[in-house]
């Protein structure tokens, strides 16, 4: 078993590995990674799969070898049934696609595609937790500073600058970062106007 | 409540109605809620329209049309209710390749065709490869321009060149770095290629044709039966946006908002270099250049029987009737005051000045329609005499 994977993204591909090997019956498979498709080297691999990043722009160089050559990689969806559609259709929706040599074990594509398409969801959230992670750190430093300036300039204590940003958050319907992003730009504003 | 509405699109010039419906809220007027995704290949266009993860797409003519010639993986229908404008491909070559053309005077298609000849034959004399071109899909227009181009001159497609598909956004690295010859792309692709001196600009679409179909706003067949408003409110507003998009005072918004970012995200001369004349030559007028012409349908399948991609057996004015629907154009241009062409074929090719076309309530001036070759395909029989 020789699979192929294709992305750009070196993490994601490297969960997709060890998310196939993690399956018993692909312990043996010889998994590469390649950051782009490339033609010329495909013949030194000869995969029996392929997976790839819907993202990737190399995704219509693989696919026109299904027209140009028989015994390329077709895509899954060339011999699946209905059955299998859901796979392939949830592979697409987590941003994965597949092709295999023709003939190639139905049942093992399945279960290798859908493994894909978990690793990929999985990096997905990871991503979009890490994202509010670092967005959630901005805003606290945000606040921290804004909280500064209100003491400062209203010669309240640090509880009290929290408490009168919230109450002001409250009444207005917005967030405590966007809040404290505005008293830092008018406190920004007011300190220019000195000079 | 609105209807909500998943249409793919892929960064070019030619994707303009579906990004300039949503940038100047011409969707939201139809009570439209569309979604836009910005898809990184055709592969993943035809494949999300297939399983129903978009309802619709920006697509290259041939692709629903491949479809209905039972090419490519097989689940479901696409329609095209409406074409998205005519021309935005160039071919662009190496700059070794250009000056060999300008050495010998080869200013006209034909001629350059003949000169490439010349240069196929004499690389083959001191063994040298043969040339290689890149297109972006096999099922594009891009595809069969280059080899009409090509036969033209000659040339035998299939056995004197290597084809590659290529990304249009690795197409000028692959010139710049001798591995390609050549390639057609649709824009700003070449006029980048061109600004950042990996290849120069050889014709353009019209060149080749002057009102070329290129694009077609591709619906997913199932969804298209079960939201007819739906459809009807989607190819209002595109049409709306055609209607902004051709007016000469609003060039310089078009360019700047294909220019965004989140659209086609290059860099604004490049954009404006396509758009400007004397570049790629989009046309985006909604009387004269989005009507879903049968006729271009079975041009367009005539060139796949031509190439061998597929065979003659195929009942190709029922798939013409099936996959283009001028039925439904008419209906939603009806609505937005344009005139109704009186028939679903012209043809195409002979005609090297405007000519007026049948349509009601009133005729339709329309543009030139004519090919470097002087060709005519007419794919309507014969009034009797």
């Amino acid at each position: 078993m020789n699979v192929l994977i294709i992305d750009p993204d070196d993490a994601r591909a490297a969960l997709v590995a060890e998310g196939i090997r993690a399956d018993a019956a692909h312990r043996e498979a010889v998994i590469h990674h390649w950051p782009r498709f490339e033609l010329m080297r495909l013949k030194d691999i000869n995969p029996d799969m392929v997976i790839i990043a819907c993202e990737s722009p190399d995704r219509d160089t693989l696919d026109a070898l299904q027209i140009a050559n028989e015994q390329a990689p077709r895509p899954v969806a060339m011999f699946v049934d209905r059955h299998d559609a859901n796979t392939t259709s949830r592979a697409l929706e987590a941003g994965v696609a597949a092709y295999v040599v023709d003939g190639y074990a139905p049942n093992r594509v399945a279960s290798i595609l859908t493994v894909a398409a978990e690793r990929f969801k999985l990096m997905q959230g990871l991503r979009t937790e890490l994202d509010k992670a670092k967005s959630d750190l901005v805003a606290r430093k945000t606040i921290d500073r804004a909280k500064g300036v209100l003491m400062t300039s209203r010669g309240v204590s640090e509880d009290e600058a929290y408490k009168l940003m919230r109450k002001h958050a409250m009444d207005t319907g917005r967030s405590m970062a966007a809040v404290a992003g505005d008293i830092l730009s008018i406190a920004g504003l007011l300190k220019s106007g000195e000079n | 409540m609105s209807a909500q509405v998943k249409i793919g699109f892929i960064a070019l010039n030619d994707a303009a109605l579906i990004v300039v419906a949503e940038a100047l809220g011409f969707y939201a007027s139809e009570g439209l809620e569309v979604t836009l995704s910005r898809e990184a290949n055709w592969s993943n266009i035809r494949d999300k329209v297939s399983y129903g993860l978009l309802d619709g797409a920006h697509m290259l003519a041939t692709l629903p049309l491949s479809r209905g010639l039972g090419l490519g993986p097989t689940l479901g229908h696409i329609i095209a209710p409406m074409a998205l404008g005519a021309n935005g491909n160039s071919v662009v070559v190496s700059s070794r390749l250009k000056a060999v053309f300008e050495d010998q005077g080869a200013a006209s298609l034909l001629e350059s065709a003949r000169a490439l000849r010349q240069v196929i034959q004499l690389r083959r004399s001191v063994g040298e490869g043969p040339i290689t071109l890149a297109m972006p899909f096999t099922y594009s227009p891009h595809h069969f321009v280059l080899r009409h181009w090509l036969a033209a001159g000659g040339i035998d497609p299939d056995r004197q060149v290597q084809w590659v598909v290529l990304p249009p956004s690795r197409m000028a690295d692959a010139l710049r770095d001798g591995v390609i010859d050549g390639f057609c792309s649709g824009s700003p692709w070449p006029q980048m290629a061109e600004l950042k001196g990996d290849g120069q600009v050889l014709f353009s679409d019209p060149d080749f044709w002057t009102l070329k179909p290129e694009k077609v706003l591709g619906l997913r067949g199932v969804w298209a039966e079960e939201n007819p408003e739906t459809v009807q409110g989607l190819v209002k507003a595109l049409l709306r946006a055609a209607q902004w998009a051709s007016e000469a005072g609003n060039q310089t918004e078009l360019a700047n908002i294909l220019a965004r970012d989140v659209y086609v995200g290059a860099p604004v001369e490049a954009v404006q270099k396509a758009l400007s004349e004397g570049g790629a030559g989009l046309v985006l007028d909604a009387q004269t250049a989005t009507f879903p012409w049968l006729s271009h349908a079975k041009w367009f399948m005539g060139q796949f029987v031509r190439w061998g991609l597929t065979s003659e057996a195929h009942d190709f004015d029922a798939i013409a009737r099936s996959v283009y629907r001028p039925d439904l154009w008419r209906q939603a241009a009806g609505e937005i005051g344009l005139s109704l062409p009186l028939s679903d074929e012209k043809d195409e090719g002979g005609h090297p000045q405007s000519w007026s076309l049948a349509a009601k309530p009133t005729d339709i001036l329309m543009p030139p329609n004519r090919l470097f070759d002087g060709g005519l395909f007419r794919s309507v029989p014969a009034e009797p005499a």
